[in-house]
């Protein structure tokens, strides 16, 4: 017994000692930053063999569509092989963050820019893609013959810094729609609301036939907050305007207009939300939605593939949150420039990375990249044939980049600080809206002075 | 086995305090079993049901979430790599640890006790990301499992829980064995090790579970396919907007699997002295 | 220093020289970053190669603990934090000695509770965050029904602040409280079964062999126990993450720098790097655990030292 362990543990110092060794005979290479990983990847000829580090986010459908697209890119293109690998969105920016620094990736998935400092705004911070591009690690796209293929307003919006093109950004999600249960419409003989009279309204129907008015997954927090975004919206329908107003002081949290704003959104958490969504999870919400439990679902368009997976006979209908109540104010949809691709500045592989995005910028490949992730197209070419794409298209003249990507919050604002609905019971601890108005504007205001 | 105990709670008219155990433990064992089972339900359910109602009894036994799990995680490869980082970082760690924590707890170095106190420090320290990410990327052993494998082999819990422990190993011990002429080295491995076995085994396992579940760290430290642990595999079931949860659940039961193993193994040792306690008694 | 039997002059070398790889890998892997991070907290860093680092002096501490309404904020969460390991502690610790103590009896099946109780180790914290969001759904879910059943209701973790708080404090405890059972188990194989037979020939009852056998000498066992729980809880962040997310109202210091370095704390896509703010967050805590900690280390060893001479 004791040789065995005898034998085993010599064995586990001989392993030791050449993990020693290794790392003292790796370290001289510490004092030589610029030696990296590159060494093994071919930098002369674009035709020797290469390999591709393409780096993207978790989300099912943009895998599987990678996949394929890879696979038919290295068919055409042998010389080319990817290597993609795939990271939870939460942990995107921090891998970004590290896989650049170590020079170990050529192709990036980015969101959309978004939240950039105004000059309004006092003492923020630049925002992720603003301080890679400071730090020189993206590529300049400016000029490259793919980007002509994206709507001008969205490379603008959503991938230039300084004048010049660093992404390309791949397409629009809205959050600010409700999901609604076309046939338990039809059943209840309710008329899809148009403004918020008719919503509440049509949630009284529902009551009274016993049927929960809304869901979400509250268990998550966020989605009970984006969910009123629609909200928010239809009453401050120029979302730029309003951060600007609340940075300078002529928009207040707890004014005339954002109390009735408050009010509504009381409605919408403490009578429209089902009782128990506080613990439904924000991925178990669309099964919820499509066991026909509820009527309406307020959420964003990204939600419609786990509907349909979860109930494929199911039928749903989209429309932009009736806040207001004027029908005017309630026709936008306000959203987000979603996944859009950049490219290493210190890429070994400049020329396949380009023709990768080439490639996929191809009105075809493009095309069925939209289709499989539902997104709104940055493309003008392409068309929306996915279901949700067909219920947002009436409102797509009408689509704008919403608050969350404006805001910026000043340092030393408080915690509720936010147009927040999920401040109000049962998901929070306020139960009157007036309180709850003045307790965001203080903690704004308190932001506001700390940097002034 | 241990016929005395027995023998000694026989005599006793009625057993109150033996079926007060047994009480208290199956409440517990029911506070335990029930969130467990859940997993277990999970797994067995398709991803339709699992929608439509997440936490009703499965109502047949789905074992097509296990296949899937096992094939698109590509679990053999993975598993294997897995396997890999936990031994060599447990087994290092594991020797380098007892022979830090002996000599401190003996005071056989000078200062031990301002290293069993630098020791206790560490285990209040922040945990420091990105300079350790730089630390390995200046070492070149970024994407290298190597650079991987030294991240585990550092705990200082397991330093602790040593030093307590052979501080209940008898002293005079150390001086008959000199006096029989065993060197240090051997005395440590051959003589203390098998004393403190209790102590190793709970270290072994805590490390190794924390190794085994190690989900960021694969994250950013290796980004080749080939140097994937199996954690790292399990994102293809994650999303952002919703994660296949029954396939993720049964490649949690079927990870898990190894490390039960592991620990049903080594408890024999945690609970060793008892046996030999009573065998003696 | 006590006397080394084991040889002198060069030999005297031998536990110096088996003693360096550990220290070395601990200065190297765990020391140096930690340090680098305190030096971090000085400036305004990224993290991002090329970025320029300025040194900012106190600034990012002087914003956590002073600037505005969110330094409140921050101390709110502090708070919560004591509050936590408070409850985390004591329980975890009283109830990881109670049933190891229980287990260690010679009971039929003790393999099978040791085992049931140590699974949510084995599992890891992405697993405990996904079993209980089951187990305590709030619309037919298992707890659900239980209280259903008592004519009652709850929303469980989705609930007011203080409510899910209470959950998270129970579900670390369930989380964790098999590690301290392992320990105290391991630590009971340390008292020699003669002893109790002796004070039981005597006539003492459970409680007094309790007192007089079992308790002082587990005493290695119990700062084992008490420092780890104490640590863990006041660093405790994942089940936060995964039960809670970002909520108002009940994060506690460890999520609130997990949520500062990974860019989460807006929820938002775009979050800036913050590597300086979140390493002066982290040397914060650390401070606060140092001090915690030592002060229970100095009490844990003067009894050690009274107890086991």
């Amino acid at each position: 017994m004791f040789k065995k362990i005898y034998f085993v543990m010599t064995m586990l110092m001989l392993a030791s000692v050449i993990l020693a060794a290794c790392t003292t005979t790796a370290s001289p290479t510490a004092s030589s930053p610029t030696a990296s990983s590159n060494t093994t990847t071919d930098q002369k000829a674009a035709a020797a063999n290469v390999t591709l580090r393409v780096l993207i986010h978790q989300n099912p459908p943009m895998v599987a569509f990678m996949e394929a697209f890879n696979q038919s890119f290295h068919k055409k293109y042998p010389n080319i092989t990817i290597d993609m690998s795939v990271v939870n969105a939460s942990d995107l920016s921090t891998v970004t963050q590290t896989r650049l620094t170590a020079n170990d990736v050529d192709v990036v998935d980015m969101f959309g820019f978004a939240n950039a400092a105004q000059s309004y705004m006092k003492k923020v911070d630049a925002p992720n893609w603003q301080q890679l591009i400071d730090a020189g690690l993206l590529m300049d796209l400016t000029g490259q013959p793919f980007v002509q293929k994206y709507d001008a307003a969205a490379v603008k919006d959503a991938g230039t810094y300084n004048g010049k093109v660093y992404e390309i950004n791949l397409g629009r999600v809205s959050y600010s729609g409700i999901y609604y249960n076309k046939d338990m419409f039809t059943a209840n003989n309710v008329k899809v609301p148009t403004v918020w009279s008719e919503l509440v309204a049509a949630c009284q129907t529902f009551k009274a036939a016993n049927i929960s008015c809304m869901t979400a997954g509250g268990k998550d927090g966020w989605p009970i907050f984006v969910g009123a975004y629609g909200l928010l919206g239809s009453i401050y329908p120029d979302q730029a305007a309003l951060v600007q107003g609340l940075w300078t002081g002529t928009i207040k949290w707890n004014d005339a207009k954002s109390l009735s704003m408050w009010e509504r959104m009381q409605v919408y958490t403490s009578e429209m939300m089902e009782s128990g969504a506080s613990g439904i999870a924000g991925d178990a919400a669309p099964g919820r939605f499509a066991s026909g439990a509820v009527a309406m679902f307020p959420g964003g368009t990204w939600y419609a593939p786990a509907i349909d997976a979860a109930q494929p006979a199911f039928k749903w209908g989209y429309i932009p949150f009736p806040g207001s109540d004027n029908a005017e104010d309630n026709k936008y949809l306000f959203g987000k420039y979603d996944q859009g691709w950049a490219v290493a500045a210190g890429t070994p592989n400049k020329d396949a990375a380009l023709l990768y995005l080439t490639e996929f910028s191809d009105s075809a490949n493009y095309q069925a990249f939209v289709d499989a992730v539902g997104f709104i197209p940055t493309q003008s070419t392409a068309t929306l044939n996915t279901t949700i794409g067909k219920e947002v298209a009436p409102y797509l003249v009408n689509f704008r980049v919403g608050y969350e990507q404006y805001w910026i919050a000043p340092k030393g604002a408080g915690q509720f600080a936010n147009p927040w609905a999920s401040y109000f019971k049962p998901f929070g601890t306020d139960d009157d809206p007036k309180t709850l108005a003045d307790k965001v504007q203080a903690d704004l205001q308190s932001g506001l002075d700390a940097v002034k | 086995m241990s016929a005395t105990r027995e023998a000694v709670l026989t005599k006793k008219p009625i057993p109150w305090g033996m079926i007060g155990s047994y009480v208290i433990l199956v409440f517990f064992a029911v506070l335990y079993a029930g969130p467990l089972l859940m997993l277990v339900n999970t797994a067995l359910k398709t991803m339709p049901m699992f929608m439509k109602d997440a936490t009703g009894l499965a109502t047949e036994f789905h074992v097509q979430n296990f296949v899937d799990a096992w094939n698109k995680a590509s679990f053999p490869k993975y598993l294997l790599n897995t396997v890999l980082y936990t031994v060599s970082a447990t087994a290092i760690y594991i020797l380098t640890a007892i022979f830090v924590a002996f000599p401190i707890a003996r005071g056989y170095v000078k200062y031990s006790g301002a290293l069993l106190t630098l020791f206790v420090i560490a285990l209040f320290l922040p945990p420091a990301l990105i300079p350790q990410f730089q630390l390995i990327l200046g070492l070149g052993l970024y994407n290298n499992p190597i650079g991987y494998i030294m991240l585990f082999i550092v705990n200082p819990i397991g330093i602790v829980i040593l030093v307590n422990y052979i501080k209940t190993v008898p002293k005079e011990l150390d001086e008959a064995a000199a006096l029989d002429g065993c060197g240090y080295f051997r005395f440590v491995l051959e003589i203390v090790t098998p004393l403190i076995k209790p102590a190793i085994a709970t270290v072994v396992v805590l490390h190794a579970i924390g190794i085994w579940n190690e989900i960021i760290a694969p994250t950013i430290y290796l980004t080749n396919k080939d140097y994937y642990p199996i954690t790292r595999g399990l994102i293809v079931f994650q999303g952002v907007y919703g994660s296949n949860w029954p396939t993720l659940a049964a490649a949690v039961l079927m990870l898990t699997f190894p490390m039960l193993i592991l620990f049903l193994f080594l408890q024999r040792y945690i609970i060793s002295g008892l046996t030999a306690g009573s065998v003696k008694g | 220093m006590t006397t080394y039997h084991f040889g002198r002059g060069r030999a005297r070398w031998v536990p110096y020289l088996l003693l360096l790889p550990g220290i070395f890998f601990y200065v190297l892997i765990a020391l140096g970053p930690s340090m680098a991070t305190a030096v971090y907290s000085f400036t305004d860093a990224t993290g991002l190669k090329g970025a320029p680092v300025h040194w900012v002096g106190l600034d990012n501490y002087k914003e956590f603990l002073f600037m505005g309404q969110a330094s409140k904020d921050n101390f709110a969460a502090l708070e919560r934090t004591l509050v936590f390991c408070f409850f985390v502690t004591t329980i975890q610790f009283g109830l990881g000695l109670f049933i190891a103590v229980l287990i260690n009896q010679n009971l039929k099946g003790r393999n099978i509770f040791r085992t049931l109780y140590f699974m949510p180790v084995i599992l890891g914290a992405v697993i405990q965050g996904l079993i209980w969001s089951l187990f305590l759904f709030p619309i037919g879910g298992p707890m659900a029904r239980v209280l259903e059943f008592f004519g009652t209701r709850s929303e469980f973790l989705g609930g007011q602040p203080s409510e899910a708080f209470a959950w998270v404090i129970a579900i670390q405890i369930w989380a964790n409280m098999g590690t301290t059972m392992i320990i105290f188990l391991s630590g009971l194989q340390t008292i020699p079964t003669e002893l109790y037979e002796a004070v039981r020939i005597d006539g003492a009852n459970s409680w007094q062999v309790f007192q007089n056998v079992t308790w002082p000498l587990l005493t290695p066992s119990v700062n084992t126990n008490l420092t780890l729980n104490i640590i863990g809880s006041l660093q405790a962040w994942q089940l936060f993450l995964v039960l809670l997310g970002y909520r108002n109202g009940t994060q506690v210091l460890g999520y609130l720098i997990y949520a500062t370095g990974f860019g989460q704390t807006s929820g938002s896509v775009t979050s800036s790097f913050r590597q300086g703010y979140a390493a002066a967050a982290s040397i914060i805590l650390f401070l606060l655990v140092l001090v915690i900690g030592m002060a229970v280390q100095t009490i844990l060893r003067r009894r050690e030292v009274r107890i086991m001479g």
